[in-house]
């Protein structure tokens, strides 16, 4: 459990420090009409309506991550961070629209808890971690693989580069106008769109070659920044997942003034 | 503590449901198919676009801002799909109803006579900066404040 334990760290501190803002009394305050569930909310008879409970909710749900980064109660904590992590990030996307930035987290504080429930021999205790790595590299799969089944080789087009670009400056707020200046240059756009879907995909070989890795998890993020820059849509949450990839358990052993004893295996690797 | 040896169909059940999403471009939350921006965009966009009715006029409205809850990308995308599911009619005004209280709860927005529904379009054209007014205006459902 060794390099389980500096990756819980880093995980649950990252992800309290990105969801303090998060506030979803306001949802209680929408129409029924609105009501579009999604999953497990189906069960639910309609949105909630007691702002004080939802407070509550998200107090209990923001210390549980804190005690689930300092190990008190673990188990405890980490089922709690998991379970109100599900009904609070969920929630928001019961409203019109799945926004795909808590998924991942989501799946994360699930994948940490059911590890800390399942614990076996030393051997096995980074499965988690490992499991998490993939499914994170497989989010940017799917969204490269979903161009090529909607529009095909029709998306990597500079035309359909410069209409996203265009089109998210009248249905968005970017902070930059790095999209009014793609559109003007026509290889640029090209040049954008093919990257673009070459990197989402080499996320699925990524999984598998560890050379791959850290030049597909570097484009990515690069990728992700630009997003951020010129439309206006961001995925701090993923910061999490890229994350997971770092070698904590080496910066651990020396802040604790040991050798470094864990096998490589957790740095920028799967297997 | 639950033996370990769950782990492995654990791990086999997770990645299969999200493999299946992808294959498939079904959705289910927390897993997906990850399909934003992957269809090819019209040079005409067209787009739902709230605005206020004030003492001073019209003034556009965005969801991230008058609005919350909401943000500007999942009020237009509910409104749409109101729009297009049976009872639109009446539904988009209890919608509008709805959305009128919430600009009305915060105090700095000047008071609402009136919130309009358009449906608005632009020719996408290299040079725009998103402060273009809409080509086409297209009233869709209007509601007094409450």
């Amino acid at each position: 459990m060794k390099r389980l334990a500096p990756v819980r760290v880093v995980t649950y501190s990252l992800l309290f420090l990105i969801y303090l803002p998060l506030d979803d009394r306001g949802w209680t305050q929408v129409s029924a009409v609105f009501w579009m569930p999604i999953s497990l909310f189906h069960l639910l008879s309609g949105p909630p309506r007691n702002a004080a409970l939802i407070g509550a909710l998200e107090v209990l749900w923001k210390l549980s991550l804190v005690t689930s980064a300092i190990g008190l109660f673990s188990r405890i904590s980490m089922f709690t961070a998991a379970g109100l992590g599900f009904y609070l990030l969920g929630l928001p996307n019961c409203f019109g629209k799945i926004h795909h930035l808590d998924g991942f987290p989501v799946l994360l504080l699930a994948i940490l808890a059911a590890g800390a429930l399942l614990r076996g021999r030393s051997s096995q205790s980074d499965w988690p971690i490992r499991l998490a790595q993939a499914l994170f590299l497989l989010v940017f799969f799917a969204a490269g693989y979903s161009k090529l089944r909607h529009s095909g080789l029709a998306w990597m087009t500079a035309t359909n580069m410069r209409d996203i670009s265009l089109g998210e400056l009248f249905t968005h707020t970017p902070p930059t106008p790095l999209a009014s200046y793609l559109a003007r240059y026509t290889w640029l756009c090209g040049l954008g769109a093919v990257a673009t879907v070459i990197i989402e995909l080499s996320a699925l070989p990524a999984i598998f070659l560890r050379r791959l890795r850290p030049f597909t998890l570097a484009a990515l993020f690069g990728l992700q920044a630009m997003i951020a820059l010129m439309l206006g849509v961001y995925f701090t949450p993923h910061l999490a997942g890229y994350a997971l990839f770092l070698p904590w358990d080496r910066l651990y052993a020396k802040l604790r003034q040991k050798p470094d004893t864990a096998p490589a295996c957790n740095r920028l690797s799967l297997s | 503590m639950l033996p370990s040896r769950l782990a492995a169909p654990a791990i086999v059940i997770v990645l299969a449901i999200s493999v299946f999403d992808i294959a498939t471009g079904l959705e289910h939350w927390p897993f997906g198919s990850y399909p934003m921006y992957s269809t090819v965009y019209p040079q005409r966009l067209s787009w739902l676009r709230l605005y206020g009715v004030t003492a001073q006029g019209e003034i556009p409205l965005r969801g991230d801002r008058d609005f919350a809850p909401f943000d500007q990308a999942r009020l237009i995308m509910a409104l749409e799909r109101i729009q297009a599911a049976p009872g639109a009619k009446q539904n988009l005004d209890d919608a509008l109803h709805n959305l009128a209280a919430l600009y009305n709860r915060q105090p700095e927005h000047p008071p609402l006579r009136a919130l309009r529904l358009y449906q608005v379009a632009w020719q996408l054209k290299p040079g725009q900066r998103g402060t273009e007014p809409p080509d086409q205006r297209t009233l869709v459902a209007e509601e007094n404040a409450p």
